[in-house]
């Protein structure tokens, strides 16, 4: 396979036309319109809809989601359940959010409403968020994630609320960051790398572009990215060798060191952008190196080519987007 | 050991291929199983997580017999597959005669 010169957009285009063609033909793996799904996946494979600009031909796919909703506005992590939980619900919720965008659709618009209901039910006193399949630090930053889409898009629906909400989850983040700019999880994170990868992207950065209304959150983001940095191994991966931690921290760094104005984490994209192309499978991606294609992870790599290209593009808020925090 | 003795078990490596410290992926009746050597007590997982798939061969392994999966940090007792999470992990029965490894499917 020829190898990708990573200063050619063509190139990545090139790359991810191919991708996006094997992603379509593998739908019935990820449908909802076909039958019951892992949700987590189904929120993956929208996403990648999402950044390649094709949601508007996917109606019916928003529309299954929706109807999988509990009543209670959360999501369960497979479609035929509906016993909530909250990861795969900020998941589930930010797609229809950021999905209507674009379809402005009203059945999608009360799910929203469900999900802003949901989350407010589900906090914490102390600020987090909890699901017992996943780190407390980790699952927190993603309602958090969906509510700064929430206002981000201007939704007015129980506001003050949100915006209080918000607060206490990301105060609950910046609070828990180790002295050396890592979060860690003894049970699920001890290596701190992905979960660090997630809450500068998906939690914290947001607030930059929205007028930093917390305090701290720059310094704990600058922080976190550095440390990000400082983690990668000399051959451009993260965590051992690990595809989807490559893919996070890579796609981390594009839009907290873009939103930091900090230019120095260019290289550390540039040798985690490397790392991934070559260690591509014929057709998508696995878990580790060699490891067989599965669409998750596929559907990481073409998200991941999408947000590169946007990071190149001369338009520097346009890697922003991708993460829903801009117009 | 006459054939009798290893009715329903399955013949895997050489136990000298598998020393202490070290790990092997093998793939038995279309079951991939993960092998660890955890100070001379060999293991045998089913390779795929539970949660979400995560490759045990690629996990951590700690001083008491646990493992955790690299992808999502998912623990499982080597021993009984038993977790703390909602999950239980797929263990083997495992035996070592005459130099050769054995496994129960």
């Amino acid at each position: 396979m020829m190898q990708i010169e990573l200063n050619k957009i063509d190139q990545i285009d090139h790359l991810m036309q191919g991708e996006y063609t094997f992603f379509l033909r593998e739908r019935p793996g990820w449908s909802l319109t076909v039958g019951p799904q892992d949700l987590e996946l189904v929120a993956h494979a929208m996403r990648v809809l999402l950044h390649a600009r094709t949601t508007p031909d996917f109606l019916d796919e928003y529309l299954s989601l929706v109807d999988c909703q509990a009543q209670d506005g959360g999501w369960s992590p497979f479609s035929a359940d509906r016993d909530s939980t909250v990861w795969v619900s900020a998941f589930c919720g930010l797609m229809v959010i950021r999905g209507n965008r674009f379809l402005a659709n009203e059945v999608l618009g009360q799910s929203v409403q469900k999900s802003i209901d949901y989350f407010l039910d589900t906090q914490k006193s102390d600020g987090r968020w909890v699901d017992p399949s996943w780190a407390d630090l980790d699952t927190t930053s993603h309602p958090v994630s969906f509510f700064n889409v929430v206002m981000a898009l201007g939704e007015p629906y129980r506001r003050p609320e949100v915006l209080r909400s918000w607060e206490r989850g990301a105060r609950f983040i910046v609070d828990n960051q180790g002295a050396d700019g890592g979060w860690y999880d003894e049970e699920f994170h001890p290596s701190g790398v992905e979960i660090t990868a997630h809450l500068i992207q998906d939690a914290l950065i947001a607030d930059l572009a929205m007028d930093e209304q917390i305090t701290g959150i720059r310094e704990s983001c600058t922080k976190g990215a550095k440390k990000l940095c400082e983690w990668q191994a000399t051959d451009g991966s993260w965590d051992e060798e690990n595809v989807d931690h490559t893919m996070d921290c890579t796609r981390s760094l594009m839009v907290v060191t873009r939103l930091l104005d900090d230019k120095q984490g260019e290289e550390t994209i540039l040798r985690g952008m490397r790392w991934i192309l070559d260690n591509k499978n014929a057709s998508g991606w696995g878990d580790f190196p060699d490891m067989e294609t599965n669409l998750e992870r596929t559907c990481d790599g073409i998200d991941t080519l999408l947000k590169y290209k946007a990071y190149r593009s001369i338009d520097s808020q346009d890697v922003v987007r991708l993460w829903g925090y801009g117009p | 050991m006459s054939s009798d003795s290893h009715a329903g078990w399955l013949e895997v490596c050489p136990v000298a291929e598998l020393p202490p410290g070290e790990r092997r992926l093998v793939q038995l009746k279309s079951v991939e199983i993960a092998l660890f050597n955890v100070n001379g007590t060999i293991y045998a997982v089913k390779n795929r997580c539970p949660h979400r798939s995560g490759p045990l061969i690629r996990g951590f392994i700690d001083d008491t017999g646990g493992i955790k999966c690299p992808m999502h940090g998912w623990r499982f007792d080597l021993r009984d597959g038993s977790s703390p999470r909602p999950a239980h992990a797929t263990v083997y029965q495992v035996k070592a005669e005459n130099g050769l490894l054995y496994l129960q499917l």
